[in-house]
């Protein structure tokens, strides 16, 4: 919705639902939308869990924006 | 024992083919038109006869799903009638049953598609339940009667094949419940000292009204030990607040009480809102007891019940006295009170809503076409 908005968007679940998203992308007109699956849960993890998580779907996030971006490590 | 001699008997049972019949039934089956039992067969012509029952265009929405591309329209909706099972007259009560749901607002926001679920529950008053035939009375919840299974499942029909909401696609609940197959109760108003749910939304006797709403679960409640209205109210507010229910910062639901225990206290002098209010003096659960289950904080942003020491915690004081109680019940308008069931047993139950906490129900008057 935010992408056909005019703003660069990628969504993310986790893969618990990706049966879910692949066929909502159908649903609107969208098949084989990219999206990122990160690991099921999410709720029960730590702070800590959760930025790793962050951390490994980053690069899948910036490929799918495919901006160009460059992933710079946090000071 | 049959002789070979005796004359075989034809009843009247129609003559139909069973070969055609199971064709028919798997064409739907195949095409995961079904709830998992086997559906009516609908044609044009039988299809129209529902259409009859009301003055509703068969165009118009009954409930938009823009996010999934989705309207139920009343075509829909008596298509799904047909196919589970309804008769053309139960018809008038599958659209008033829609309109509550779309006034209620849980299944347009989704909530259908929620890992949490939910079904829909349907409650009917007036004239029409004894008109087809729907059970008030013994047997409540249970099997048997037509136009109960058939209504409750016309809602979840329409659901699945009207909104697309196919279990593992669109539907993701993690569990769900029985009350998805068909959820549908008449209120007992005839052995009922009180008035219905309809009456105290404004609809008169000689109308038919259905209110609906999206529910968790069903509880047993087994109450046949005391006379006394405090206790009955207690232990109704007990079930309420049980803390596996909590999702959010506060409860709601429906009291379904059989008129046993209906007129155990109205004969003690007690209102349906005198019960209510007492259910909400009742209403909660020390914080100890939120902690013991790890349900003491409330979530920023989601609102959701969770440790203290989550992260995600709105940060709070402790109490000095974990004895200290935290109001879970906010008000009378987060419990609804029906009639239903046989006057034999203190036998009665709750219904774990998703709401409302904090307004009036949504009573739809039937309309019946003339």
């Amino acid at each position: 919705m935010l992408e056909r908005a005019g703003i660069p968007a990628v969504s993310l679940c986790t893969d618990a639902f990706r049966i879910t998203a692949e066929a909502m992308a159908n649903q609107l007109g969208f098949p084989g939308y990219q999206y990122v699956a990160v690991p099921h849960p999410v709720a029960s993890r730590t702070e800590k869990e959760i930025d790793e998580m962050a951390h490994d779907a980053l690069p899948e996030v910036v490929r799918i924006l495919g901006a160009g971006l460059i992933i710079r490590p946090v000071d | 024992m049959t002789s070979a001699k005796e004359t075989p008997v034809i009843d009247d049972a129609p003559l139909a083919d069973p070969a055609e019949i199971r064709r028919a039934m798997e064409y739907y089956a195949e095409r995961g038109w079904t709830d998992g039992l086997p559906v009516v067969p609908v044609t044009e012509s039988y299809l129209a006869e529902f259409l009859a029952t009301t003055s509703r265009d068969p165009d118009e929405v009954l409930i938009p799903m823009p996010h999934l591309n989705k309207n139920l329209t009343v075509r829909l909706a008596a298509i799904n009638a047909a196919l589970a099972g309804c008769l053309p007259e139960y018809f008038p009560v599958v659209v008033a049953a829609w309109d509550s749901f779309l006034r209620d607002g849980m299944v347009t926001r989704a909530i259908w598609q929620s890992t949490t679920g939910t079904a829909g529950f349907v409650v009917v008053n007036g004239p029409v339940r004894e008109r087809i035939g729907l059970n008030c009375r013994g047997n409540v919840w249970g099997s048997g009667f037509r136009a109960n299974a058939t209504i409750g499942r016309a809602i979840r029909l329409g659901a699945i094949n009207g909104l697309g909401l196919k279990p593992h696609v669109f539907d993701q609940a993690t569990q769900g419940t029985p009350a998805k197959y068909s959820c549908c109760i008449g209120e007992n108003e005839e052995d009922s000292p009180w008035p219905s749910l309809a009456a105290d939304n404004g609809i008169g006797p000689e109308d038919s009204a259905v209110c609906s709403c999206v529910i968790r679960s069903v509880l047993h409640i087994e109450a046949r030990h005391t006379t006394a209205p405090e206790q009955l109210a207690a232990d109704f507010a007990d079930s309420l607040c049980r803390t596996g229910a909590l999702v959010r910062p506060r409860a709601s639901g429906y009291v379904v009480l059989n008129p046993e225990h209906a007129r155990l206290l109205d004969k003690a002098g007690w209102t349906k809102q005198d019960l209510r209010q007492a259910i909400v003096e009742h209403g909660f659960r020390t914080y100890g007891q939120l902690a013991a289950a790890g349900k003491e904080a409330i979530a920023a942003g989601t609102n959701w019940r969770l440790p203290g020491d989550h992260p995600d915690a709105v940060a709070q004081q402790p109490p000095a006295d974990p004895n200290t109680p935290v109001q879970l019940i906010a008000s009378a308008d987060a419990i609804q009170i029906v009639v239903a069931g046989a006057p034999n047993a203190g036998v009665s139950s709750i219904v774990e809503t998703f709401g409302p906490f904090d307004r009036q129900p949504m009573v739809v008057k039937v309309e019946e076409k003339k």
